[in-house]
């Protein structure tokens, strides 16, 4: 029974971790613009962040060593510390695009000006942190995200002709930079590099064995499988109610809209409920990743499970992160805009994250017998092939469509 | 090389665009009429008693933003082609119309009666946009 409850709280918090702004935003954006087209994307995006997860997890359960110690390990300083440089970047982004998503759900809850709710929002954050264990902080947000499944029942109250909708799972490509475009963001949504920088620090922060491997395992099928699900169904909820309107949403608040349309007041709370807990657990994921990676790569003592008093310098970056954080989130810039940033140049950062992991964990003098069998291996050379050619087309891409704007 | 690479890219975001083209009028009228579609959904709610007021206020109010936005940069442009400023000034008077409309579900966020009227307007401010379109595309009957 207590197995059970470890692997649902596990695959709840995977939920938390994997549904965040930029899958928010370029879901609803590919639907409105593509009808059902990009499904495919998304699900090939939730396999590729399924099978990485999985490796980094296992690595960590079984070496007791997180990504970005496994890429310092195997890349050495220099590329080592161009990986600490662009994930960090990327990290940054993300902190204040998901603290600007916290400020714009409160703000659309309480009509109250925004700047002052991405100030308490971060406050907010830091005291649930500082009250809050590891374990409580991920069944925090994970159970709050699952009010987003009122987008699955939204799917179902809107009926959508589902001939149209197994069609978009086929993979399609179209010759438009903006198609290509959304084609690399959907995908790279998927898989953000703080997940996995999360996903394996928390498995040390936990105290994962190699008796966990069954339940890393569990987790990142069905958890990431479950996020999967969410974005597929915001894909059709968007491509049905927007893109016969030709409605172009550029607001976090539009994604909202299906399920007041379909549920009422209802269908609006628990949507907006379900994207707060979804980007406030995203703003804790990636502003701890952003301090995991530093005190990873510089050797500190790290881990929320150590406190400020014996890990001093990660809790001070931390906390530096969610300022700049902060800063960047007030600068009069988009959240929406800086999510879009973040996701696309986090493809430039995908490489320098997925290949150690890929390496280390197919090695078997490092694995011994819980190194990458045949699937794992196919898997995982496949999606790195297609992260290297995304990660090529990442930037261009952004210049031909001006960020996505056509 | 990646802050390079950002900042780059950020400095090429931020150099503006010069004259306004044909394609950009074009996609700029589009713009409205998905705001006014937007304003649509959002004012459906208002009518149907199925929303949050705070919800519809804050909505109408960055949609009304984004339209007003849209209109000064449409009046403020230098066009490619001389022969598409009815169409522009045309727009300019939708972005306005949009606009209003936009303000006043903010100020009446919780009636249902204006939220049909709105509704009903901003339908109507659609097919405008529309029309411009299909006129610049040379679609117009």
């Amino acid at each position: 029974m207590k197995v059970i409850l470890k692997i649902a709280l596990g695959i709840i918090a995977a939920i938390g971790g994997f549904l965040d702004i930029g899958d928010l935003v370029f879901n609803t954006q590919a639907g409105a613009l593509y009808r059902y087209d990009l499904l495919w994307a998304v699900v090939l995006g939730t396999i590729g962040i399924a099978v990485y997860a999985e490796m980094s997890g296992r690595v960590a359960a079984v070496s007791g060593r997180p990504v970005f110690d496994v890429i310092r390990m195997r890349l050495g300083f220099g590329f080592g510390l161009l990986a600490l440089i662009a994930s960090t970047l990327v990290n940054l982004l993300t902190v204040a695009a998901e603290l600007g998503g916290i400020a714009i759900v409160l703000e659309l809850l309480f009509d109250a000006p925004y700047n002052m709710f991405v100030v308490t929002g971060a406050i907010a954050l830091v005291a649930i942190v500082a009250l809050l264990p590891f374990g409580g902080l991920e069944r925090l947000f994970g159970y709050g995200g699952l009010a987003l499944f009122v987008v699955v029942a939204t799917v179902f109250h809107q009926n959508p002709d589902w001939g149209d909708v197994a069609h978009g799972f086929v993979p399609s490509l179209d010759s438009s930079t903006l198609y290509l475009y959304f084609v690399v963001g959907v995908f790279a949504a998927a898989l953000m590099p703080y997940e996995v920088h999360f996903y394996s620090s928390g498995a040390i922060e936990e105290g994962w064995t190699e008796e966990n491997l069954k339940e890393n395992r569990l987790n990142a099928i069905l958890g990431y499988g479950i996020g999967g699900v969410l974005s597929v169904a915001l894909v059709i909820v968007s491509g049905y109610l927007f893109h016969p309107l030709g409605v172009e949403p550029s607001d976090l608040g539009t994604v909202a809209l299906p399920m007041q349309g379909a549920f009422g007041e209802t269908g609006l709370l628990l949507a907006l409920g379900g994207m707060f807990f979804c980007v406030g657990g995203a703003a804790i994921d990636s502003s701890f990743a952003a301090s995991y990676n530093l005190a990873q790569f510089l050797g500190w003592e790290w881990g929320r499970y150590q406190g400020p008093r014996k890990a001093p310098r990660f809790t001070a970056s931390w906390l530096v992160f969610l300022l700049l954080g902060i800063a960047i989130a007030e600068s009069g810039i988009n959240p929406v805009e800086i999510t879009e940033y973040s996701v696309v140049f986090s493809v430039v950062a995908l490489p320098l994250t997925y290949l150690p992991v890929l390496l280390i964990a197919g090695d078997r003098s490092f694995m011994s017998d819980h190194a990458n069998g045949r699937i794992a291996a196919t898997l995982g050379w496949l999606y790195f092939a297609v992260i290297i050619v995304l990660s090529l087309a990442a930037i261009p891409l952004l210049l031909a469509t001006n960020g996505g704007g056509g | 090389m990646a802050l390079g690479l950002f900042l780059a890219v950020a400095a090429l975001f931020s150099s503006g665009c010069g004259d306004l083209s044909n394609d950009e009028l074009n996609r700029g009228v589009e713009s409205l009429s998905a705001l006014a579609a937007q304003g649509q959904l959002v004012a459906s709610g208002v009518a149907r008693d199925a929303t949050k007021s705070t919800y519809a206020r804050v909505m109408s109010r960055t949609l009304g933003e984004e339209a007003e936005h849209e209109a000064e940069k449409l009046a403020d442009a230098t066009l490619e082609e001389a022969e598409t400023e009815d169409q522009r000034h045309a727009a300019v008077a939708v972005a306005g119309e949009i606009s209003g409309l936009l303000s006043e579900l903010q100020t009446y966020p919780g009636d249902e009666h204006h939220g049909a009227l709105v509704q009903k307007h901003l339908e109507e401010a659609q097919e405008k946009a529309d029309a411009i379109v299909a006129q610049l595309s040379g679609d117009a009957p």
